[in-house]
C-alpha cells in the first residue's frame, strides 16, 4: 500500500494550492458537447467583499444558460455572434454574450460558486485552451479583472490577471 | 468531462483489481491537478504599505511594513538608496499577513525604493516596489562631463583663437579705413599678418571640429570623414564664411581705393555673419534676437579691436591726431552696440545670475567681463585724459597712449582666448535643455502601439507620457492604463503607477522618481474594454 499513500500524498500536495483567483472547476471538456462551468470565487478584491461577477462568453460558446443564485440578481446581455454556429442542426447566430450576478455580498473570507451551462460548438479548436474572461467587482469600487489571455507559447502563470481556462478535447 | 471519467471508465479496464484501480484513480487525479495547477495559483496582492507608495516622509522611518491579501514569506527584500546603491534587508517579522521590516538607521534624505519579492502559500512568487522619499524626493544629479582627447581640445581652442584673432585684428584692421581714416602704410603688414594667421587657422579649426565630432584622437586628422563631419556641421559654415571674409579683407588691403573700401565693408560684415552662423549663442532661442545680437557683437568687436593697431601706427606721423579724434568721436556708438548685444546674449544664455559663478560657462563669461571692464577703463582713460593732450601735440602723452593701446591689444587677445574657451562649456541654457531631453520608447504590436516618453530621461523625478494607437494607427480608446517600471539587474521589482487620461487623449504619470540610471523595463497594461487587456513590454535607457 506504499504506492497508494505516495499517490495520495502527491495528490494532496498538488491539489493543495488555495484557489486564489477565479477559476473553473472542470478544466477539460470536449468540443461539440455541453459544458457546465462552475466559477469558483475564492476571495474578494484585495480584502473587499465581492458584489458582482461578470462573465464574458467567448466566441464559439452558445446556448448559454446561467444558474440563478439566491441573493444575487442574474442578468444576461445578448448579442450577435461572429458567425452562425450549428446547435444540433439549428444555425445559431445570436445569444448570450455576457452574464452577470450582482447585488450579493461575498465576503473576502468566504467562498462561493457561480454556475452556467453552455454548448461548446465544434468550431472551437481541440487541444487549445478556451479562456473565459471574468470581472470581479467589489465593495468600495475595487475591481479585479481576470481577463488576460496568454499569447501563443505563454502560460497563464506568465500573467498577473489570467482569465480562467478550460482545455478543449477532441469531439467524442 | 473530467480526466477520471474519460480515461478510467470501469468498462475499459475489466481485468483490474479494485485496489489497483484506486491507485490509478488517485494517480490520475494527481496528474490532473498538477497539469492544471497553473490555473489555480494564488497571486498574493499587496494591500497596504507603510510608508505608502510615493509618500514623502519628514523623517527616516524606523521600520517598513507590507500587508498582503494572504499570508506570504519574503524571498528578497532590497532597499535602493538615493545614490543608487542597493542593500539587502534581512531583519523582518511576519505576523498574519503583514511583513514588518527593520529599516537601516542611516537612511539618507531623498528617494528610496523598497523592492520586495515574496512567495504566497501556493509557491507563486510575486514582487513589487514601494517608492518613498525622506525629506523630499531626490533631485536630478548634475550632468556628467564628456571628455575628449586633450590634444584635440587644445587644437579646437587654438583653431578658434586663431580665427578670432584673424577676424578681430585682421578684418577689423582692414575695416579701419571704413570708419576712421585711411590705413597708415606701416600698419598694412601686421594686419596682413593677422589675416594670414586667420587663414592658417581655418584647417586647424576644421580638423579639430571633425575630430571632436567623431571622438577621434589627433592622429585621425587626415581621415576624409573628419573633414566631412567638420564641413557639414554648423561650425563648418562659420569657418567657411570666416575664410571668405579673410580673403576679401586681404584683397581690400591691397587696394587702398574706393573698391578696396567696399571690400573692407564686405569683409567686416563677414565677421558678424561667420560668428552668427554657429555656436551656442546663435543657436539659442529666440533666434530673431540671438542671431542679430551675435552679428552685431562680432562686427562691433572687430571694429573696436581692429582699430587699435592702425591707430597706434597712425599716431607716429604728424597727422595722426585727426585719426585719433575721429576714432574718439565714433567709438561710443560701437561700444554701445557691443555692450547691448552682449548683455542680451548673456541674459539668454546664463538665465540665472548665480550661474555666473556656479557653471563653467558663467565663469568664462565672468572672466571675460572682468577683462572687458579693464579694457573699457583703459579706453575711458585714453579718451578723457589722453586724447586732448595727444591732439594738442604733447609727445609724452602720445608715447603713453601708444603704450596703453599695446596693453589694450594684449587684453583683447586675452578676451578672445577666454571667449574661445566657450567651445568647451555648454551654457546653462543648453545644459538645462540637454538634461530635459526625454527618454522615449516606441512599442508596436499588431494589437496596439504606444509612444512612451519619460521627461527628463534621467534618474530622478520624471513625468511619463504615453500615447496609444491601435495596430493600424487608429485611435485606441483605453479605459485604464497602468504602467510598471522595473530594473531586475539592480534588484528593483516593478514600480507600478496608474496613469491619468489627459484632455488631449494621452496618458500621464507624474509622481515618479527613478532612483538609478540604466536600462529599465517598462510594461504597460492597457485596459481596452471591461474584458480585454493588452500588455506591452519594452526597455528604455535612462541616463545618469
Amino acid at each position: 500500500m506504499k504506492s497508494l499513500s505516495l499517490a495520495a500524498l502527491v495528490a494532496a500536495f498538488a491539489a493543495g494550492p488555495a484557489f486564489a483567483h477565479v477559476t473553473l472547476e472542470t478544466q477539460q471538456a470536449a468540443v461539440g458537447s455541453t459544458y457546465k462551468a462552475v466559477l469558483r470565487v475564492p476571495h474578494g478584491c484585495k480584502g473587499a467583499a465581492t458584489t458582482k461577477v461578470r462573465v464574458r462568453i467567448p466566441e464559439g460558446v452558445i446556448a448559454v444558460k446561467p444558474m440563478p443564485k439566491p441573493g444575487w440578481t442574474l442578468e444576461t446581455t445578448k448579442g450577435k455572434y461572429e458567425k452562425a454556429y450549428d446547435y444540433y442542426g439549428t444555425p445559431t447566430a445570436e445569444g448570450v454574450t455576457e452574464v452577470s450576478w450582482s447585488g450579493g455580498k461575498l465576503l473576502d473570507e468566504h467562498y462561493d460558486e457561480f454556475v452556467l451551462r453552455a454548448y461548446l460548438t465544434s468550431d472551437l479548436k481541440p487541444e487549445t485552451t478556451l479562456y473565459v474572461p471574468i470581472v470581479q467587482e467589489c465593495e468600495g469600487g475595487a475591481v479585479e479583472r481576470w481577463i488576460e489571455i496568454p499569447a501563443a507559447g505563454k502560460s497563464a502563470d506568465d500573467y498577473k490577471f489570467p482569465a480562467p481556462g478550460v482545455k478543449l478535447l477532441p469531439k467524442k | 468531462m473530467s480526466e477520471r471519467g474519460r480515461v478510467f471508465a470501469p468498462g475499459r479496464l475489466p481485468a483490474m483489481t479494485r485496489q489497483f484501480r484506486l491507485i490509478l484513480i488517485l494517480l490520475g487525479l494527481a496528474i490532473a491537478s498538477l497539469t492544471t495547477a497553473g490555473q489555480a495559483l494564488a497571486h498574493a496582492a499587496l494591500t497596504k504599505t507603510v510608508p505608502a507608495d510615493g509618500a514623502v516622509v519628514s523623517s527616516a522611518p524606523g521600520e517598513f511594513s507590507l500587508s498582503f491579501s494572504e499570508p506570504v514569506s519574503p524571498l528578497v527584500l532590497n532597499l535602493i538608496g538615493p545614490d543608487g546603491t542597493s542593500r539587502p534587508l534581512t531583519r523582518f517579522t511576519l505576523s498574519d499577513r503583514t511583513l514588518t521590516i527593520a529599516a537601516p538607521s542611516d537612511l539618507a534624505n531623498g528617494t528610496h525604493v523598497l523592492s520586495w519579492r515574496v512567495v504566497s502559500e501556493d509557491g507563486h512568487p510575486v514582487g513589487g516596489s514601494v517608492l518613498f522619499s525622506v525629506g523630499a524626493p531626490s533631485a536630478a544629479q548634475p550632468a556628467p562631463i564628456v571628455q575628449t582627447d586633450p590634444a584635440v581640445r587644445i587644437a579646437l581652442w587654438l583653431g578658434k583663437l586663431g580665427l578670432y584673432l584673424g577676424l578681430a585684428f585682421g578684418i577689423g584692421g582692414a575695416a579701419f579705413i571704413v570708419w576712421v581714416a585711411p590705413l597708415p602704410a606701416t600698419a598694412r603688414r601686421p594686419i596682413a599678418g593677422f589675416l594670414a594667421l586667420g587663414l592658417l587657422s581655418v584647417p586647424v579649426a576644421l580638423a579639430a571640429q571633425g575630430l571632436d565630432a567623431l571622438a577621434l584622437p589627433l592622429s585621425g586628422a587626415l581621415q576624409a570623414a573628419v573633414w566631412q563631419a567638420a564641413t557639414t556641421s554648423s561650425f563648418g559654415r562659420t569657418v567657411l564664411i570666416a575664410a571668405l571674409a579673410l580673403l576679401v579683407a586681404l584683397i581690400a588691403l591691397a587696394q587702398p581705393n574706393r573698391s578696396g573700401r567696399m571690400l573692407a565693408i564686405l569683409a567686416w560684415l563677414g565677421t558678424g555673419a561667420a560668428l552668427a552662423a554657429s555656436g551656442h549663442a546663435s543657436a539659442a532661442e529666440p533666434q530673431f534676437l540671438t542671431r542679430p545680437a551675435v552679428f552685431l557683437h562680432a562686427v562691433g568687436m572687430a571694429g573696436w579691436a581692429g582699430a587699435l593697431l592702425p591707430l597706434a601706427f597712425a599716431l607716429r606721423p604728424p597727422d595722426g591726431a585727426q585719426a585719433l579724434q575721429r576714432f574718439s568721436r565714433r567709438i561710443p556708438v560701437l561700444l554701445l552696440v557691443i555692450l547691448l548685444s552682449g548683455a542680451a546674449l548673456a541674459i539668454v544664455q546664463v538665465q540665472h545670475p548665480q550661474a555666473l559663478l556656479t557653471t563653467p560657462y558663467g565663469l568664462v563669461l565672468t572672466g571675460k567681463l572682468t577683462l572687458v571692464t579693464a579694457l573699457i577703463g583703459l579706453g575711458a582713460f585714453n579718451r578723457y585724459r589722453l586724447t586732448e593732450a595727444v591732439v594738442s601735440g604733447r609727445a609724452s602723452a602720445r608715447r603713453l597712449l601708444v603704450r596703453i593701446i599695446a596693453a589694450e591689444i594684449a587684453i583683447i587677445v586675452a578676451i578672445l582666448a577666454v571667449a574661445a574657451l566657450w567651445r568647451f562649456t555648454p551654457p546653462p541654457r543648453a545644459i538645462a535643455a540637454a538634461m530635459a531631453q526625454p527618454a522615449s520608447v516606441h512599442i508596436h504590436t499588431n494589437k496596439a502601439m504606444a509612444d512612451i516618453s519619460l521627461t527628463p530621461g534621467r534618474a530622478g523625478p520624471v513625468t511619463i507620457t504615453v500615447s496609444l494607437l491601435d495596430g493600424e494607427f487608429g485611435p485606441l480608446a483605453a479605459k485604464e492604463l497602468r504602467l510598471a517600471l522595473s530594473r531586475p539587474e539592480a534588484g528593483i521589482e516593478p514600480i507600478e503607477r496608474q496613469a491619468t487620461k489627459q484632455a488631449d487623449g494621452s496618458w500621464q504619470i507624474g509622481d515618479l522618481t527613478l532612483p538609478v540610471a540604466g536600462r529599465w523595463t517598462v510594461e504597460l497594461e492597457i485596459l481596452v474594454s471591461d474584458f480585454e487587456m493588452i500588455r506591452l513590454k519594452e526597455t528604455v535607457e535612462i541616463r545618469p
